[in-house]
């Protein structure tokens, strides 16, 4: 291959490296492309003298100790997420607290016809939605983890309030998480005290709230 | 040899993958030198480019469990890399803190009496460019990657990659010339 003044930009461009030896070999016979080609090249040879190094021993421990953070944070973020189904969930229970208040007020009235009481309609109903025997239960189940919730608490608190770091600060973020949720269920429960499924709902609350506090002391003592 | 260097490779994409600290360590004794480099050329500071490095590994460690199996890792690591730096360079500029730094200022962060002269005017000039090709220029003449590795780095095809460094080599050279940079006695 022959190569001419003109196919310098060409052979510049890298496309053909044929092109470029064969105007390596033209510009052995022309001043102009030869001067040419010694600036391209001594652009490349003083580019490499811009590589840069120094020492910074700091770094490594200092990115190693963020990414030990994050995966501190990683840790906490799976109960987090359980957290946030809880609140995603709560609409659905909001609509089948709906649906339950309303089943008991068609077997209320529907053969009511408005002169007997309700209340003694409510004794004799063969299936109410929740009997007096699982309402204590359900009732003594939740003073017990409330109890246990506050005794927790009480030592919590003082290092929740100064929590700084990212680990302290995302128990935090979920104890509220739980909170709202258990402030709403128990909204709910007010409108339908016999509804058994909302009151299994904020057990279950409670014990996760329980959970985890319990980390978070095992995570501050350690 | 071969066999045992991609095994290698797989253990160290599957740690870096699962977010194991061991693999991260792995990858920053492997690259944390270039990276450095690449980031303190763009930036125009060794502290700065030290944060990007670190910024990078986060981001990694953030997006490690989507990292697609096959990739290189050391190329997204770098393509990571670029971006925090690109997104550093932006931030200077919504803040207003005034220009970048100039090519001089560059220049004089670093110069000593060792420094060649065609060396110092480079690094003036190379801050004149624009980002992509500046970046080009940075990876394949300064840093060594083949276009292959600094097209998939820049997110380009390979011959995108040909002309960014075409067009860089080009301006600088100009540039250089004209500044009697190449031959400092016919300036004179």
């Amino acid at each position: 291959m022959k190569a001419e003044c003109r196919d310098l930009e060409r052979a510049l461009s890298g496309d053909d490296p044929s092109l470029l030896a064969a105007l390596e070999a033209h510009a052995l016979s022309c001043s102009s492309c030869a001067r040419e080609l010694a600036d391209w090249n001594a652009v490349s040879s003083a580019a490499r003298s811009l590589h840069q190094e120094w020492s910074s021993p700091a770094l490594w421990p200092r990115i190693h100790q963020r990414l030990a953070e994050e995966s501190q944070l990683d840790a906490g973020r799976a109960p987090r997420a359980r957290a946030s189904s809880w609140t995603r969930l709560l609409p659905a229970m909001a609509i089948a607290a709906l649906f339950a208040i309303a089943t008991a007020g068609l077997l209320v009235f529907r053969n009511a016809g408005g002169r007997e009481p309700l209340v003694s309609h409510w004794q004799t109903t063969k299936d109410p939605l929740l009997e007096a025997r699982a309402v204590d239960e359900v009732e003594s189940a939740e003073r017990t983890y409330l109890s246990s919730i506050e005794n927790l608490s009480r030592l919590a608190q003082p290092r929740l309030a100064g929590a700084t770091s990212p680990v302290l600060m995302n128990y935090r973020e979920k104890l509220d998480v739980l909170d709202s949720a258990i402030t709403e269920l128990k909204a709910s429960i007010e409108q339908n005290r016999y509804n058994t499924h909302l009151r299994r709902e904020l057990l279950a609350i409670y014990k996760e709230k329980q959970q985890t506090l319990q980390n978070l002391m095992k995570e501050v003592k350690s | 040899m071969g066999s045992r260097n991609r095994t290698g490779e797989e253990n160290l994409v599957e740690g870096f993958r699962q977010g194991s600290l061991p693999a991260f360590e792995r990858l920053y004794a492997l690259h944390g030198d270039r990276m450095k480099s690449i980031a303190a050329n763009l930036l125009g500071s060794t502290a700065d480019a030290e944060d990007a490095v670190q910024e990078a590994f986060l981001k990694a460690y953030r997006g490690a469990a989507g990292f697609r199996s096959g990739a290189a890792v050391a190329t997204w690591l770098f393509r990571i890399l670029v971006n925090a730096c690109y997104d550093q360079l932006r931030a200077r500029r919504r803040r207003a803190e005034g220009p970048l730094p100039s090519p001089d200022e560059l220049g004089a962060s670093r110069a000593s009496e060792n420094d060649h002269p065609l060396r110092l005017a480079l690094e003036s000039a190379l801050a004149g460019l624009p980002e992509r090709e500046r970046t080009a220029f940075l990876l394949c003449e300064v840093e060594g990657f083949s276009h292959r590795e600094a097209s998939e780095i820049l997110d380009v095809p390979e011959a995108t990659s040909r002309t960014l460094l075409y067009r860089a080599k080009r301006q600088l050279q100009r540039g250089l010339s004209a500044s009697g940079a190449f031959r400092p006695a016919e300036a004179t």
